[in-house]
């Protein structure tokens, strides 16, 4: 026994030395992470305090802009408000400054918002955001794109062509809203030279920032045939926004698109934008579309079916999707005033039962 | 060399080269998820979410909210989610025949009508007794569904069938969310031009404690009870840490069924939730990336770092053995539902990288663990301890409580939802206890899950819940 015991002692002591070194290391790390999170929250403690101060003198600068419309912003405003002008070197404050006018600016306009604008290239802070534009690091190019942008300084206009085409989409984006807040309509020449796709979310985006301006005539044929099928996308959807009627025909042709996303939306786009002939161009294309275009195809025919699709809705109400039967049924209940005596005859006289069908129907057209 | 001596050196450099992997496992997790988390900040500061509040152009989104016998709760919680920022949001409750008043209070409370209703049978489901809609135009919004009971998949499944949107968020009716969260989740949607974004996840927050009015988070406390608290921790590390990291790498295998949002069409196509296992939610995003990979179709599943659902953790060892017996069951039947992507290289990342991962260590983590304690006391009480075995416990346990430590970091440097110093030291505290106090209970509760799938149990175990009614102003 013993023996036993002297072995596992040594073998303790062997294994103990190898291993020591790895554990004490894990240890060390531990004791040095803690250090630093006790450090950082302290730090941070003392940061908060020092943001507060400056945000305040900050606030008073800003609100004395925003709330006196008469007031010069000059070095003697800077002077008489915060009692020295030195802040300007202030890297801290600057900081601290350029959140607070971008943030106020949002929600600003008027002779107000003009004195932010004075303020901000008082403050030179124009020339610092104009230099970050050449900045290593995406997010500051991109930062800075949206601060003149918010600030109108209409310098940066000159620079926007360089990150239309940026590697980094975050840096397109705020290029290409950019230009569309300082040019408007004019702005979307973008989309003839723009080689990456765009995104659901900047079209959306964009769609916001021009849905500010007033409405245009704008011809949008020209990008649905873009090799970059986004921009197509993109097209379809001004076009449906802004009621291009006469665009109809080249619509239309979008149906034959090679890509499923610019199909859909033309789909979509028809809906808003048709004719007498547009559900025959839906139904010619019909049988060659996926389930999901299908019942994007039957949704428009809500809209614009009349009685001559009568027929073709009615065929539907065989189809082995319970989906479409629905949406059919619909269609056809609101294709014309016979519409829905024509979804209650083939009910009685179907083999196939479809009484919930029309019964769901009913219902919703008497809310 | 003898038998036992040979058994003893497999078993200590078993367990070295398995600690020595799980080690590297924790590193690349750690520096993935910092470099996630760094570009999904960096990002999110350019995103104005106001922007997609009122945009018609924003994609619909369904909620999908079964709900079994809560009745106490069903009313304040389907107002708060009919409060939620979206323009283009529906509300689908779904009664999963409940044995208590929540249908009647729903209808009391909403003035609800049995509407005529055509339940089109895309994933086949049980019985729908009735569909119910609102006579006031202010609840158009929502549309209350009774059926038989058939488990949270089956109704989340009918859900779906009735959903008209484009993608639907399935929810756990008693979560309370941020008023922004579905704005947050439909941007992974939106912002990927190159791959099909087929899911995405949001956080989950443990909200015992925490102050709650009118099915709204008011203000943040870290849990009271040790059990929250521990969660909480255990929740920081697994969202913040593990899951940006395997998002990093587009490997993220589960989203939580409490909040999560899914590509309806790719979900029906996929044939809906399995109602056969307990583990439905880890099951449909495995099947949803099978069948993206099958077709070699570019996908990603996204995942928002953003605290945005707040939950009420297990405050007792009973509910919470459950709870953990159950995700064991359900991570071992995906994984043997999914065997075929196991090491299989035509999967890429899915089964090259994350099958295994869990498979080695979600899956076999706790037995090893089990079985390597056990091997330790037998040798400790036959003197043929190997004190190798020991330290290389010792430098896993020191391994563990970093890696936590790390977790509470990263915590702290992001969203920092714990504002007072003393917080984040609790948290500390709690993660050097961890291993000794609640990990053992954690490992114990996945040993029983794996005895219960080989002993055929499959019930989902009642989750008895204490309700946020008790939570305000706890301090």
């Amino acid at each position: 026994m013993l023996t036993i015991k002297t072995h596992l002692y040594s073998s303790f002591i062997i294994y103990w030395d190898i291993q020591s070194i790895a554990l004490l290391a894990i240890v060390i790390l531990m004791v040095c992470l803690l250090s630093f999170m006790l450090l950082y929250l302290l730090v941070k403690a003392g940061h908060e305090k020092k943001h507060t101060y400056w945000r305040s003198k900050s606030d008073t600068l800003i609100h004395k802009a925003v709330f006196d419309d008469e007031e010069k912003i000059d070095d003697m405003f800077i002077e008489e408000t915060l009692g020295s002008d030195n802040l300007k070197k202030n890297r801290y404050f600057r900081k601290i400054l350029t959140e607070e006018i971008i943030s106020a600016k949002k929600n600003i306009s008027g002779a107000a918002a003009d004195n932010l604008i004075d303020l901000y290239r008082l403050f030179e802070l124009d020339k610092y955001a104009i230099r970050n534009l050449n900045h290593l690091k995406w997010y500051i190019r991109a930062k800075a794109i949206h601060e003149l942008t918010t600030m109108q300084i209409s310098e940066l206009v000159d620079h926007l062509h360089l990150f239309i085409n940026d590697p980094n989409e975050y840096v397109r984006m705020e290029a290409q809203s950019a230009l569309v807040q300082f040019n408007g309509f004019e702005g979307l020449s973008f989309l003839d030279t723009i080689a990456y796709p765009i995104s659901d979310w900047q079209q959306i985006k964009l769609l916001q920032l021009l849905s500010h301006l007033p409405p245009s005539s704008i011809d949008t044929t020209p990008w649905f045939e873009s090799k970059n099928s986004s921009v197509a996308v993109f097209a379809l959807k001004l076009a449906r926004n802004y009621n291009r009627f006469e665009q109809h025909d080249a619509i239309a042709k979008c149906l034959d698109h090679s890509d499923a996303k610019v199909r859909l939306e033309a789909i979509l786009c028809l809906n808003e934008i048709y004719t007498d002939e547009t559900s025959d161009h839906l139904i010619g294309r019909f049988l060659k579309e996926s389930l999901k275009h299908q019942l994007a195809m039957i949704r428009v025919m809500q809209t614009l079916g009349t009685e001559r699709d009568i027929l073709f809705l009615t065929d539907l109400l065989n189809h082995e999707s319970d989906q479409l039967k629905l949406d059919a049924a619909r269609a056809l209940a609101h294709a014309s005033n016979n519409g829905m005596a024509a979804l209650e005859a083939y009910s009685e006289q179907s083999e196939q039962d479809i009484t919930e069908i029309v019964m769901h129907i009913k219902r919703e057209m008497s809310v | 060399m003898s038998w036992q001596t040979f058994l003893l050196h497999v078993f200590t450099y078993g367990i070295l080269v398995y600690s020595m992997i799980l080690l590297t496992f924790y590193l690349l997790i750690g520096a993935f998820s910092i470099l996630e988390t760094r570009s999904y900040l960096h990002k999110n500061s350019f995103t104005d979410y106001r922007m997609l509040a009122s945009s018609t152009e924003a994609p619909t989104m369904s909620i999908l909210a079964p709900a079994y016998n809560e009745g106490p709760t069903i009313i304040e919680n389907v107002r708060s989610l009919l409060s939620l920022h979206y323009n283009n949001l529906d509300l689908i409750v779904i009664n999963d025949g409940s044995k208590d008043d929540t249908l009647e209070q729903l209808i009391k409370a909403y003035d609800l009508y049995k509407a005529d209703f055509y339940v089109t049978q895309l994933i086949k489901t049980k019985k729908v007794n009735g569909i119910y809609r609102s006579h006031n135009p202010v609840y158009r919004k929502l549309t209350v569904v009774d059926k038989e009971n058939g488990g949270k998949a089956d109704a989340l499944n009918v859900g779906i069938n009735i959903a008209r949107s484009d993608y639907f968020v399935c929810i756990d009716v008693d979560c309370v969310l941020e008023q922004d969260a579905i704005l947050k989740l439909a941007k992974p949607f939106l912002e990927s031009s190159t791959h099909r974004v087929i899911a995405a996840g949001g956080v989950v927050r443990v909200a015992n404690s925490c102050e709650i009015e009118g099915g709204r988070l008011v203000k943040v406390h870290l849990p009271k009870k040790f059990l929250p608290r521990i969660q909480t921790l255990e929740y920081i590390r697994a969202f913040l840490l593990s899951r940006m990291a395997w998002t990093r790498l587009n490997g993220l295998l589960l989203i939580s069924g409490a909040f999560g949002a899914f590509d309806r069409e790719i979900v029906i196509n996929c044939g809906g939730y399995h109602t056969d296992t307990v583990g439905e939610d880890m099951e449909l995003v495995v099947r949803m990336r099978r069948y993206m990979e099958e077709r070699e179709e570019p996908y990603k599943v996204g995942f928002i770092p953003d605290p945005l659902c707040w939950t009420e953790a297990p405050s007792s060892y009973r509910i919470l053995g459950r709870q953990r017996n159950r995700w064991t069951r359900g991570t071992i039947e995906t994984l043997r539902s999914h065997k075929k992507m196991f090491f299989n290289p035509n999967y890429g990342i899915l089964g090259m990288l994350s099958y295994p991962y869990w498979f080695f260590f979600e899956f076999l983590a706790p037995i090893i663990e089990f079985l390597g304690t056990i091997g330790i006391i037998i040798y400790f009480f036959t003197y043929a301890i190997n004190w190798s075995a020991v330290v290389i416990m010792i430098g896993v346990i020191c391994i563990g409580i970093l890696y936590s430590i790390f977790a509470i970091l990263m915590e702290v440097l992001t969203y920092n939802q714990y504002k007072q110093r003393k917080d984040i030291l609790k948290l500390v505290l709690v993660a050097i206890l961890e291993p000794f106090i609640f990990h053992p209970f954690v490992v114990w509760s996945a040993v029983l899950g794996n005895i219960s799938l080989l002993r055929k149990q499959n019930s989902w175990g009642e989750m008895t819940r204490q309700g946020f009614a008790a939570n305000k102003n706890p301090r």
